[in-house]
């Protein structure tokens, strides 16, 4: 096998998404502009170019309120697994498991192998922030998108305000209107729909050969098993 | 704090459409519509915004405007926000839109009704 096909073979899944990201970004994109044009033109205004879409308000804010609750969701559930355990599901750790576990089980410190992370065995502060780093930068890009969100959502909103012949509202007052609550719950509630369908269905349902699935002949109240 | 700032700044313009960028085109077309005559001014009304017009007054767009008490002042201030923009005239309310043929007016003789809101005596339907 040459080195490139090794390569996309070996990280098909990040390439894959990755790919599919971009796809399906650029679908909204157009998609996007389109439907913008329509409503311009039945009000006696011009179509809008993709160009210009791509940095108005209504894009920006359409991208940011969903990566901020899908980046909100990985955070919940990095954090969250920690200590919420369900029984027979594969997001699932074990039962008796429930908690930060020890450093033997987490090979920190002293524990730490030739093959584990530099910071893994360094100790200190460098090991806490290491054995945190996954939903430390999960919950920091949430709050970056989330932030994001609130400002590209005021700025359409002062475009729909004028639009309506109305004052626009300063960003603070954005942040206590409906709309920006609108936009937040109605992505944090499907978010967490999905993980908890997930955890649930899938202690009795199976897909052979996804890790996110348990073996198709494991017994249903099994726990933490991987497919 | 300053970084801060400088970042939502950064934001807020970015996905404003850069609105400074339009702020001397917005200031100028308004600036045109408060020292123009009736012609001129409907002119620089959105297609909806003459439409509207027109439907009042069949004698046509230019007599409608002569009656009507619209602003004349200087520009004291304006806002933009993407294709939208508001312009104040120290004796009036104007708010305009970005059309392929310029910035437009959407509606003007603007006077606060509450809650920030305008009643316009020229606006589209």
């Amino acid at each position: 096998m040459s080195g490139v096909r090794r390569f996309l073979s070996e990280n098909s899944l990040s390439l894959g998404f990755g790919l599919l990201f971009v796809v399906t970004l650029a679908g909204q994109a157009v998609a996007g502009a389109a439907q913008l044009s329509e409503e311009r033109q039945d009000e006696g205004l011009g179509p809008v170019s993709l160009g210009h879409y791509l940095t108005s308000s209504s894009f920006a804010v359409d991208v940011m309120e969903n990566w901020q609750s899908e980046y909100l969701q990985f955070s919940l559930y990095v954090f969250a697994t920690v200590w919420l355990v369900q029984r027979g599901s594969p997001a699932s750790k074990e039962l008796e498991a429930v908690g930060t576990e020890s450093d033997e089980e987490q090979r920190v410190g002293a524990h730490a192998r030739a093959d584990s992370p530099r910071w893994a065995g360094a100790g200190g502060w460098r090991t806490a922030v290491f054995s945190r780093s996954l939903g430390l930068v999960f919950g920091a890009l949430f709050l970056l998108t989330w932030a994001a969100t609130s400002v590209a959502g005021w700025a359409a909103y002062n475009v729909d305000q004028l639009r309506s012949h109305a004052d626009p509202v300063s960003w603070v007052g954005y942040l206590g209107r409906p709309d920006f609550w609108d936009r937040t719950f109605q992505n944090w509630q499907s978010e967490m729909l999905a993980v908890g369908s997930m955890a649930v269905f899938a202690v009795y349902l199976r897909q052979r050969g996804s890790p996110e699935s348990k073996p198709v002949g494991a017994a249903h109240p099994d726990t933490g098993a991987t497919g | 704090m300053r970084t801060t700032s400088a970042w939502l700044t950064a934001g807020v313009l970015l996905v404003s459409g850069c609105s400074d960028v339009h702020l001397p085109d917005v200031e100028q077309a308004a600036r045109d519509f408060a020292a123009g005559d009736a012609d001129a001014r409907c002119a620089l009304l959105t297609d909806a915004a003459f439409q509207a017009v027109q439907h009042e007054e069949p004698a046509g767009c230019p007599v409608a405007l002569e009656d009507l008490p619209l602003g004349t002042g200087e520009v004291e201030s304006a806002q933009v926000w993407d294709s939208e923009a508001q312009v104040r005239l120290a004796d009036d309310t104007l708010f305009l839109t970005r059309t392929p043929g310029g910035w437009e007016v959407a509606a003007a003789g603007c006077r606060p009704c509450g809650d920030g809101r305008y009643d316009c005596l020229v606006e589209g339907s």
